[in-house]
Protein backbone atom coordinates (compact mmCIF):
# COMPACT_ATOMS: atom_id res chain seq x y z
CA UNK A 1 0.00 0.00 0.00
CA UNK A 2 2.51 2.15 1.01
CA UNK A 3 5.26 1.39 -1.97
CA UNK A 4 1.97 2.10 -4.65
CA UNK A 5 1.43 5.39 -2.79
CA UNK A 6 5.31 6.19 -3.25
CA UNK A 7 5.25 4.77 -6.99
CA UNK A 8 1.91 6.88 -7.79
CA UNK A 9 3.29 9.89 -7.05
CA UNK A 10 6.99 9.08 -7.89
CA UNK A 11 5.38 9.48 -11.64
CA UNK A 12 2.63 11.76 -11.39
CA UNK A 13 3.18 14.38 -14.69
CA UNK A 14 4.47 17.51 -13.99
CA UNK A 15 1.34 19.58 -14.97
CA UNK A 16 -0.94 17.72 -12.09
CA UNK A 17 2.06 17.95 -9.76
CA UNK A 18 2.31 22.06 -10.73
CA UNK A 19 -1.43 22.13 -9.96
CA UNK A 20 -1.09 20.48 -6.75
CA UNK A 21 2.09 22.45 -5.68
CA UNK A 22 -0.36 25.28 -6.38
CA UNK A 23 -2.91 24.05 -4.48
CA UNK A 24 -0.76 23.60 -1.43
CA UNK A 25 0.71 27.38 -1.61
CA UNK A 26 -2.79 29.01 -2.41
CA UNK A 27 -5.15 26.58 0.06
CA UNK A 28 -4.21 28.02 3.53
CA UNK A 29 -4.42 31.83 2.75
CA UNK A 30 -7.54 31.16 0.92
CA UNK A 31 -8.44 29.04 4.40
CA UNK A 32 -7.74 31.69 6.66
CA UNK A 33 -9.87 34.10 4.84
CA UNK A 34 -12.79 32.40 4.04
CA UNK A 35 -11.87 31.75 8.14
CA UNK A 36 -12.04 35.89 8.70
CA UNK A 37 -14.86 36.63 6.44
CA UNK A 38 -17.10 33.78 8.22
CA UNK A 39 -16.01 34.82 11.67
CA UNK A 40 -18.65 38.31 11.24
CA UNK A 41 -21.53 35.93 9.88
CA UNK A 42 -24.64 34.49 12.03
CA UNK A 43 -23.32 31.03 11.34
CA UNK A 44 -22.70 28.36 13.83
CA UNK A 45 -19.37 28.36 15.30
CA UNK A 46 -18.60 24.15 14.76
CA UNK A 47 -20.00 24.88 10.89
CA UNK A 48 -17.07 27.80 10.69
CA UNK A 49 -14.78 25.41 11.80
CA UNK A 50 -15.88 22.81 9.92
CA UNK A 51 -15.78 24.71 6.97
CA UNK A 52 -12.47 25.58 7.23
CA UNK A 53 -11.20 22.23 7.66
CA UNK A 54 -12.69 21.03 4.78
CA UNK A 55 -10.98 24.50 2.62
CA UNK A 56 -7.58 23.17 5.19
CA UNK A 57 -7.80 19.54 3.53
CA UNK A 58 -6.84 20.28 -0.19
CA UNK A 59 -3.82 22.15 1.20
CA UNK A 60 -2.64 19.51 3.60
CA UNK A 61 -3.38 16.73 1.03
CA UNK A 62 -1.07 18.68 -1.68
CA UNK A 63 1.58 19.58 1.02
CA UNK A 64 1.76 15.37 2.08
CA UNK A 65 2.05 14.81 -1.77
CA UNK A 66 4.63 17.45 -2.09
CA UNK A 67 6.68 15.75 0.70
CA UNK A 68 6.08 12.49 -0.48
CA UNK A 69 7.12 13.65 -3.68
CA UNK A 70 10.68 14.60 -2.82
CA UNK A 71 10.90 11.09 -1.56
CA UNK A 72 13.93 12.28 1.06
CA UNK A 73 16.23 13.89 -1.61
CA UNK A 74 14.94 17.36 0.31
CA UNK A 75 15.94 16.27 3.81
CA UNK A 76 18.87 14.22 3.13
CA UNK A 77 16.55 11.41 4.47
CA UNK A 78 17.53 9.17 1.45
CA UNK A 79 20.64 7.52 1.89
CA UNK A 80 22.50 7.74 -1.87
CA UNK A 81 21.94 11.45 -3.86
CA UNK A 82 23.62 11.22 -6.83
CA UNK A 83 24.82 14.49 -8.99
CA UNK A 84 21.40 14.97 -10.18
CA UNK A 85 19.10 14.59 -6.75
CA UNK A 86 21.90 17.41 -5.68
CA UNK A 87 21.77 19.88 -8.24
CA UNK A 88 17.95 19.40 -8.26
CA UNK A 89 17.75 20.22 -4.06
CA UNK A 90 19.65 22.94 -5.13
CA UNK A 91 17.61 24.35 -7.35
CA UNK A 92 15.06 23.65 -5.49
CA UNK A 93 16.11 25.73 -2.20
CA UNK A 94 17.42 28.47 -4.76
CA UNK A 95 13.34 28.95 -5.97
CA UNK A 96 12.35 28.42 -2.84
CA UNK A 97 14.10 31.33 -1.28
CA UNK A 98 12.81 33.18 -4.32
CA UNK A 99 9.40 32.92 -3.90
CA UNK A 100 9.79 33.34 0.19
CA UNK A 101 11.21 36.84 -0.95
CA UNK A 102 8.71 37.54 -3.64
CA UNK A 103 6.04 36.43 -0.76
CA UNK A 104 7.46 38.89 2.07
CA UNK A 105 7.99 41.31 -0.63
CA UNK A 106 4.12 41.53 -1.73
CA UNK A 107 2.79 41.07 1.68
CA UNK A 108 4.75 44.08 3.05
CA UNK A 109 3.80 46.23 -0.18
CA UNK A 110 0.21 45.42 0.61
CA UNK A 111 0.15 46.31 4.18
CA UNK A 112 2.28 49.45 3.35
CA UNK A 113 -0.84 50.44 0.72
CA UNK A 114 -3.21 49.56 3.46
CA UNK A 115 -1.97 51.63 5.91
CA UNK A 116 -1.18 54.66 3.49
CA UNK A 117 -4.66 54.10 2.72
CA UNK A 118 -6.21 55.78 6.25
CA UNK A 119 -6.50 51.79 7.44
CA UNK A 120 -5.07 50.94 10.67
CA UNK A 121 -3.79 47.53 11.47
CA UNK A 122 -3.96 45.85 14.96
CA UNK A 123 -1.51 43.47 15.40
CA UNK A 124 -3.19 40.61 17.76
CA UNK A 125 -3.48 36.64 17.79
CA UNK A 126 -6.18 37.42 14.88
CA UNK A 127 -3.45 38.61 12.24
CA UNK A 128 -0.59 36.85 14.19
CA UNK A 129 -1.07 33.69 14.29
CA UNK A 130 -2.34 32.99 10.68
CA UNK A 131 1.13 34.39 9.68
CA UNK A 132 2.91 32.45 12.27
CA UNK A 133 1.65 29.43 10.86
CA UNK A 134 1.76 30.15 6.81
CA UNK A 135 5.81 30.50 8.05
CA UNK A 136 5.73 27.51 10.09
CA UNK A 137 4.05 25.60 7.65
CA UNK A 138 5.60 27.00 4.20
CA UNK A 139 9.07 27.33 5.26
CA UNK A 140 10.05 24.06 6.03
CA UNK A 141 7.56 22.10 2.73
CA UNK A 142 8.72 25.01 0.39
CA UNK A 143 11.82 23.31 -1.14
CA UNK A 144 10.33 19.58 -1.74
CA UNK A 145 7.12 21.68 -3.05
CA UNK A 146 9.79 23.47 -5.51
CA UNK A 147 11.30 20.39 -6.37
CA UNK A 148 7.82 18.74 -7.29
CA UNK A 149 7.22 22.14 -9.50
CA UNK A 150 10.81 22.30 -11.34
CA UNK A 151 11.37 18.23 -12.01
CA UNK A 152 10.62 17.33 -15.46
CA UNK A 153 8.25 14.11 -15.92
CA UNK A 154 10.17 10.42 -15.47
CA UNK A 155 11.26 8.88 -18.41
CA UNK A 156 9.50 5.64 -19.01
CA UNK A 157 10.98 2.52 -17.72
CA UNK A 158 12.99 0.26 -20.37
CA UNK B 1 17.43 21.46 -14.86
CA UNK B 2 18.10 24.41 -16.30
CA UNK B 3 16.47 25.23 -19.25
CA UNK B 4 19.33 27.26 -20.58
CA UNK B 5 21.79 24.65 -20.89
CA UNK B 6 23.31 23.18 -24.48
CA UNK B 7 21.77 19.94 -25.20
CA UNK B 8 24.13 17.14 -24.74
CA UNK B 9 23.25 14.35 -27.49
CA UNK B 10 23.93 11.06 -26.72
CA UNK B 11 24.26 7.39 -27.55
CA UNK B 12 23.71 5.70 -23.93
CA UNK B 13 19.86 4.20 -24.75
CA UNK B 14 21.88 2.24 -28.08
CA UNK B 15 24.84 1.45 -26.38
CA UNK B 16 22.75 0.54 -22.95
CA UNK B 17 20.19 -1.84 -25.25
CA UNK B 18 23.45 -3.47 -27.49
CA UNK B 19 24.94 -4.73 -24.28
CA UNK B 20 21.88 -5.65 -23.21
CA UNK B 21 21.63 -3.45 -19.99
CA UNK B 22 18.64 -2.05 -18.06
CA UNK B 23 19.00 1.20 -16.75
CA UNK B 24 19.34 -0.35 -13.32
CA UNK B 25 21.89 -2.46 -14.24
CA UNK B 26 23.74 0.73 -15.66
CA UNK B 27 23.10 3.07 -12.59
CA UNK B 28 24.05 0.33 -10.05
CA UNK B 29 27.20 0.14 -11.91
CA UNK B 30 27.70 4.06 -12.12
CA UNK B 31 26.78 4.43 -8.39
CA UNK B 32 23.51 6.47 -9.57
CA UNK B 33 19.92 6.48 -9.33
CA UNK B 34 18.49 4.86 -12.12
CA UNK B 35 16.06 7.55 -13.23
CA UNK B 36 18.90 9.76 -13.98
CA UNK B 37 19.80 7.49 -16.39
CA UNK B 38 16.91 7.93 -18.16
CA UNK B 39 17.06 11.78 -17.88
CA UNK B 40 20.34 11.67 -19.32
CA UNK B 41 19.04 9.12 -22.43
CA UNK B 42 16.24 11.97 -22.90
CA UNK B 43 18.75 14.89 -22.83
CA UNK B 44 17.33 16.37 -19.75
CA UNK B 45 20.31 15.90 -18.07
CA UNK B 46 23.63 16.85 -18.70
CA UNK B 47 25.77 14.90 -16.91
CA UNK B 48 29.37 16.05 -15.03
CA UNK B 49 32.74 15.80 -16.51
CA UNK B 50 33.22 12.96 -14.29
CA UNK B 51 30.07 10.98 -14.83
CA UNK B 52 30.74 11.08 -18.19
CA UNK B 53 33.93 9.87 -18.37
CA UNK B 54 32.85 7.07 -16.15
CA UNK B 55 30.33 6.15 -18.57
CA UNK B 56 33.04 6.09 -21.12
CA UNK B 57 35.34 3.84 -19.07
CA UNK B 58 32.52 1.61 -18.58
CA UNK B 59 31.84 1.22 -22.05
CA UNK B 60 35.19 1.26 -23.07
CA UNK B 61 34.97 3.84 -25.81
CA UNK B 62 36.40 7.49 -25.79
CA UNK B 63 33.91 10.27 -24.79
CA UNK B 64 32.82 11.51 -27.94
CA UNK B 65 31.70 8.52 -29.00
CA UNK B 66 28.68 8.44 -26.56
CA UNK B 67 28.16 12.54 -25.65
CA UNK B 68 28.31 15.03 -28.45
CA UNK B 69 27.34 18.77 -28.74
CA UNK B 70 26.04 17.95 -32.63
CA UNK B 71 23.06 15.35 -32.84
CA UNK B 72 24.75 12.11 -33.20
CA UNK B 73 24.58 9.75 -36.64
CA UNK B 74 23.50 6.14 -36.56
CA UNK B 75 25.75 4.10 -35.44
CA UNK B 76 25.61 1.69 -38.45
CA UNK B 77 26.30 4.59 -40.55
CA UNK B 78 29.34 5.57 -39.06
CA UNK B 79 30.62 1.70 -38.94
CA UNK B 80 29.56 1.75 -42.80
CA UNK B 81 30.35 4.91 -43.68
CA UNK B 82 33.33 5.06 -46.85
CA UNK B 83 35.96 6.33 -46.15
CA UNK B 84 37.43 9.73 -47.64
CA UNK B 85 39.35 8.91 -50.88
CA UNK B 86 42.90 8.27 -50.90
CA UNK B 87 43.08 7.04 -47.18
CA UNK B 88 42.10 3.37 -48.03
Amino acid sequence: MNTTITSEVEYLPRSRRRLLVAVALAGYPVAVAALAGLKHTSLNRWLILALFLVLLLPTLIALFVGYRYARGRIDGRRARLDERDLALRQQAYALSHRVLAATLIAATAITEIYLTSGNTLRLDANTFLPAAMWVIVYLPALPSLMLAWIETDQPADA
Amino acid sequence: MPDSHRPVHNRLAVLRAERGLSRKQLADKLGINYQTIGYIERGDYNPSLELALTIAELFRLPVDAIFSLRPMTPLSEEIFREPPAGTR
